[in-house]
């Protein structure tokens, strides 16, 4: 099904898509684009919609509150703002409650926006919204989380199961295929873990022996808590497994504290990760991380996407973005020296809109 | 054996303590490791403190669950306002102590004297404290703990984690309070009748006020010191308090329906809490498995409480 290659970098240079290769949009600066992250895009098409005047399109984030929705929502904004002559954006937060989302989507359903971009918050409670709208002619983009079924016009996210498969290529490698390892997941039976951890352990050794898998909660001091029981439980850990850079520092922390060296890690683009390896590096000759990110420019493609489409371009149906892998041989370029632990470093957001946001 | 009896009989979470630790240790011999020791005692002092204040809110015949918003407020203040360095300390632990302090006033007027149901205005308490974090931080939460500070959190002293000798002496002296000062029999007599204590010249409105106001000082000072354990903010931090705080304290030997309790008993409640949390990580127990605990304790904690307590009257 995957017939298309894009580099991000084009894409977000140049806004239009590089496999339709049409019109020019305006766009944003290109000094933080970092990470060249490819963009696999569906054989499969949407047809685009002609639509002239000024758009409106409304955006149905599921929660807000989070560093990432954080950083998503204002790259969204930016965007929006450098586009105010073409479209309006409209947000509306569901605060983590299905039901609200639902009303969330039927209010910009009645207000008549042109396109409709989703984070859900299940992906099965928004389907008969979705439908709604496109019946009513409405392109609608979920995007970051699936949604169930194709009732809607494009999506656009990243592969879970692909991301912890390179992970744990990474960690496999860096133990050599052998060696004693711990995983760390997020929110207790989330499925974005569950599908991560089931693709990185399709890439470990017969020789990888994974000693527990535990819930740290996306968390640094859930994820200390629980690092420190391994530690007493297990005298050899040669590795540690994270789907996310806050699990990894708060392991790390648990080991720095036992005063055991520090391992190869996995994790995601979080910007506390990236400095406590610099920071580390040069006292553990073992320690490695491997990052991959959960871009939070994603938005700022289904906005692009909604556009397109609203100018009669036809779309793939999905876009799935496969992220760069994040390690000790190009960390430089991610790492925020200066800023928050709390910033995700695959960003479009420059370090001056960081800060602010940030304060 | 009518000893053993009578030590169960009074002290039966610390019984309890005992066996689950021989238990987990006959399963787990890494239980039985010093370093365990002292890493469980280092973890349960933010759990400790937070279920010491929630004791006094259980004992007045309330609830406070609002401990969850206090600690994440403190948490985020604590952090942003240090911005990791040593000089700031004195005045962001004072900035979070004023606040906190600040919540559990409005907590007790709501109480004492508006009569909304304890659960439901710390509830909305918790809401708002959230909410405010999240405007405060607009999602972004920054800044870090100083190092001086840190040492709190993760520094010993004579080889005892530091966060658990802060935890056992301020609960030690709350317990010793509750016991020996006239605010603490007031707190007691308010739980166990309040129209009765009213009638005995207990200033009960100012007794409910000052009970919220000791609660959320405590869910500070967990906040506190969970942050100079990890050094940096994080917007979830104190959600794990909302339902182990009750819980420590309900094991810990203290009625939901106020009067009859200890801090002392809490402090057994959140050593066994942690305990279990510890032993089950070890064991490698699922998440679900160790919620599925946790709530069969609370249910089942209460009924031996409801049993012995009978015997006694039967006596």
């Amino acid at each position: 099904m995957i017939n298309k290659r894009i580099d991000r970098r084009t894409l977000l240079g140049w806004g239009a898509g590089a496999a339709a290769g049409a019109v020019m949009l305006p766009r944003l600066s290109l000094a933080d684009v970092i990470s060249n992250a490819k963009i696999e895009a569906s054989s499969e098409m949407s047809k685009g919609v002609n639509k002239s005047g000024k758009l409106r399109i409304g955006f149905s984030n599921g929660f807000s509150g989070n560093t990432w929705r954080t950083q998503n929502l204002a790259s969204m904004q930016t965007e929006a703002g450098a586009n105010a002559d073409r479209y309006e954006l409209i947000t509306v937060d569901g605060q983590g409650d299905i039901t609200k989302q639902v009303n969330d989507i039927e209010d910009l359903i009645a207000q008549n926006v042109d396109a409709l971009l989703v984070i859900p918050n299940s992906g099965t409670a928004v389907v008969p919204a979705l439908r709604k709208a496109m019946k009513a002619g409405i392109v609608t983009i979920p995007f970051n989380l699936p949604v169930e079924g194709d009732n809607w016009t494009a999506f656009i996210g990243t592969d879970p199961k692909k991301k912890g498969a390179t992970t744990g290529k990474f960690l496999n490698d860096a133990l050599g295929g052998k060696g004693k390892i711990v995983a760390l997941g997020g929110l207790p039976g989330n499925s974005y873990t569950a599908e991560c951890w089931a693709g990185a352990q399709t890439e470990f050794a017969p020789g990888i022996e994974v000693l527990a898998f535990k819930d740290a909660h996306w968390q640094e001091d859930k994820a200390k808590v629980v690092m420190a029981d391994l530690i007493a439980a297990y005298p050899e850990i040669d590795g540690v497994w994270c789907d996310g850079g806050q699990d990894a520092a708060g392991g790390l922390k648990a080991l720095m504290a036992a005063n055991r060296p520090l391992v190869p890690v996995t994790g995601d683009d979080y910007n506390g990760l990236l400095k406590l390896y610099d920071k580390e590096k040069g006292n553990n000759p073992k320690f490695k991380i491997g990052c991959v990110s959960e871009p939070t420019w994603e938005g700022v493609v289904a906005l692009r996407t909604a556009v397109k489409l609203l100018s009669g371009e036809d779309q793939p149906k999905r876009q799935i973005i496969s992220p760069v892998l994040m390690d000790g041989s190009n960390y430089e370029q991610f790492i925020k020296r200066d800023l928050p632990d709390g910033v995700f470093v695959d960003t479009l957001l420059t370090d001056e809109e960081l800060k602010k946001l940030f304060s | 054996m009518r000893r053993a009896f009578n030590a169960l009989r009074h002290n039966p979470v610390w019984v309890a303590v005992a066996l689950l630790y021989c238990v987990a240790g006959l399963v787990s011999p890494a239980m039985l490791k010093t370093e365990q020791v002292l890493n469980i005692l280092q973890v349960t002092a933010f759990l400790g403190l937070v279920a010491s204040g929630q004791t006094i809110a259980l004992l007045v015949g309330g609830i406070d669950l609002s401990v969850a918003g206090v600690v994440t407020m403190t948490n985020i203040l604590a952090t942003s306002l240090m911005m990791g360095q040593n000089e700031r300390i004195a005045p962001a632990v004072a900035i979070c102590i004023a606040l906190g302090v600040a919540v559990g006033i409005i907590n007790g007027i709501l109480v004492a004297f508006l009569r909304v149901a304890p659960i439901i205005a710390t509830l909305a308490m918790n809401a708002i404290l959230f909410g405010a974090a999240l405007v405060y931080t607009g999602g972004a939460p920054f800044g870090s703990s100083a190092p001086a500070f840190n040492q709190l959190g993760q520094g010993s002293v004579l080889g005892l984690p530091a966060s658990a000798l802060c935890w056992l002496v301020v609960s030690l002296i709350l317990a010793y309070a509750m016991r020996r000062t006239t605010l603490g029999r007031w707190i007691y007599a308010v739980g166990a009748n309040e129209i009765a204590a009213r009638f005995m010249g207990v200033p009960t409105r100012l007794v409910l006020v000052l009970a919220y106001s000791l609660s959320a000082l405590f869910a500070v000072l967990g906040g506190l010191l969970i942050t100079a354990y990890i050094g940096n903010p994080s917007l979830g931090i104190g959600n794990q308090f909302l339902l182990a705080s009750v819980v420590a304290v309900v094991v810990g030997g203290t009625a939901l329906t106020g009067g009859i309790g200890s801090v002392v008993g809490t402090i057994a409640g959140a050593l066994f809490v942690t305990l279990l949390n510890s032993f089950t990580n070890i064991a490698q127990a699922s998440t679900g498995a160790q919620y599925v605990i946790q709530g069969v304790l609370i249910a089942f904690s209460v009924i031996i409480y409801r049993v012995i307590g009978e015997s006694a009257e039967t006596r």
